[in-house]
């Protein structure tokens, strides 16, 4: 035993999860410490930094390649956190996919990260760390597939000025299931329901069909706009012929989009659009788990 | 349907060596360590604290013991003071009690002056060593030349032996000196030995 173990115990870190411990949300790991997070997508990049108190402190954003944006903004981005802990949210290089009988054994969703081959059999691509949701009702899922390389590339260059990965995850993704968890409440056996999902995140949009409990259609891009709506109207038109009649839009952006919910309304012929988009719910979302 | 919100999926690459978070009951460790140290700096305190009242507690004891010890002191020199005036005491009632025998002489000797005779000095004198032997000096004041006869008729009444007298007269003063023995010891009178 090493006097830093003995050191953590008696400071009583050796209570709580390690920094980069996925398994712990990040609130837990850590408490009364600053730390950072980071959005990236190809032409640009969001920060916000995280309170002591676990409340958003400053925050910004930048057009640029990262590099660029890290050599200009790198000191300031660092100074939000304490030991230079940062979350970072990928908002490019990535797939997300709609599938049909995945492996549903129990734990498959954590087996996937470890040994993706055995939940996704020959859909598995080498050079992609793929993370799952199943529809508890149908065989279909939805399929997280990130480049590795880009992520590899993105750690890289983070460390260099001397940032700490704690976590690499995907906005769109986190957005799109919040949705899920917070619109499908019902419990099994109840009326099923029909949403359209509509996820915005930094450029990226992914639009999900869900029929009676079924998930239908999903369509994922990255890099879609940039700031004006007129993008992802267009990438949502084709689903204007299949959208079922009983269901309703339900929209999430990691910021508020002007415009955008009335044109999803006049879209769609006068469908109702449940906005789930509030001021902060990303990186709340981002904070908070 | 239901899906229930979980933690963010991390595609970070994986430390190897990410230990789990120690259980939550182990925290006693830390604790009963936080909660000894402050017990053994609680417990010295106490200590000290004892300490320093046991120190003083030694030195007014030994303070007390010091005038105790003075007061002892004084005691003492006050005892030997008091048996020394004791022995003084003693040996006076000694002196007194050994000196009763001689009583009779003296008064007899005084008893044998006439009415025209005075003594003017009269003294009895005994030796430790040799305490059967008294030393007698008279000097008399008197125009009786008989007067002297008749006091040494008086010492040998009262049976005292006087051995090598010597007599003198001076401006009608006459001195009479000799040693006195005990005349019969054997009728069983105490001897005058223990008068000093």
């Amino acid at each position: 035993m090493k006097g830093a173990d003995i050191l953590s115990v008696l400071n009583f870190s050796a209570f709580r999860p390690e920094p980069d411990d996925p398994s712990a949300v990040w609130r837990r790991r850590f408490p009364g410490e600053r730390t950072v997070l980071l959005s990236l997508s190809r032409s640009s990049a969001s920060w916000r930094g995280v309170q002591r108190n676990g409340k958003l402190g400053e925050g910004d954003t930048m057009a640029g390649e990262l590099k660029d944006i890290l050599s200009e903004r790198s000191f300031q981005i660092k100074e939000l956190s304490d030991h230079g802990w940062c979350s970072v949210s990928l908002n490019t290089r990535y797939v997300i996919s709609l599938e049909a009988n995945l492996s549903r054994r129990p734990g498959s969703e954590e087996i996937i990260k470890t040994n993706p081959r055995s939940v996704l059999g020959a859909r598995y691509e080498r050079g992609k760390r793929y993370a799952v949701t199943h529809n508890p009702e149908t065989n279909s899922s939805i399929l997280l597939a990130c480049d590795e390389e880009h992520i590899r590339k993105v750690e890289t260059t983070l460390r260099e000025p001397g940032l700490q990965i704690g976590r690499i995850c995907c906005g769109t993704y986190i957005l799109l299931r919040h949705a899920l968890a917070q619109t499908n409440v019902t419990k099994s056996g109840e009326k099923p329901t029909s949403f359209f999902y509509v996820v915005c995140c930094q450029g990226s949009v992914c639009a999900l069909v869900q029929d009676n409990d079924r998930w239908t259609e999903l369509r994922s891009r990255t890099d879609v706009y940039e700031g004006a709506p007129g993008p992802i109207l267009e990438l949502l038109t084709p689903f204007k012929a299949r959208l079922p009649q009983e269901a309703d839009i339900v929209l999430i952006c990691d910021n508020p989009i002007p415009q955008l919910p009335e044109s999803l309304s006049a879209l769609f012929d006068g469908k109702k659009v449940a906005d789930l988009t509030q001021p902060d719910l990303f990186w709340n979302l981002l904070a908070q788990n | 349907m239901q899906i229930h919100a979980r933690y963010i999926d991390d595609f970070k690459t994986e430390r190897k060596d990410i230990a789990p978070p120690l259980p939550g009951y182990l925290r006693l460790v830390p604790i009963c360590f936080y909660l000894s140290v402050v017990a053994a700096i609680l417990l010295n305190a106490l200590f000290a604290v004892q300490w320093n009242q046991a120190k003083q507690a030694k030195e007014a004891s030994l303070r007390q013991n010091r005038e105790l010890q003075s007061e002892l002191d004084g005691i003492k020199q006050q005892r030997q003071q008091l048996e020394t005036e004791a022995k003084k005491a003693t040996d006076l009632a000694n002196w007194v009690e050994g000196s009763r025998p001689l009583q009779p002489l003296i008064v007899d000797i005084a008893r044998s002056m006439g009415q025209d005779s005075s003594i003017v000095e009269m003294r009895l004198d005994r030796s430790p060593d040799n305490a059967s032997q008294i030393q007698l000096s008279l000097r008399l004041q008197t125009v009786n030349p008989r007067q002297l006869d008749q006091t040494i008729q008086t010492i040998t009444n009262a049976r005292f032996r006087a051995y090598s007298p010597q007599q003198s007269m001076e401006r009608g003063e006459v001195e009479y000196k000799a040693t006195l023995f005990w005349q019969d010891s054997s009728r069983g009178q105490p001897e005058p030995s223990n008068v000093q």
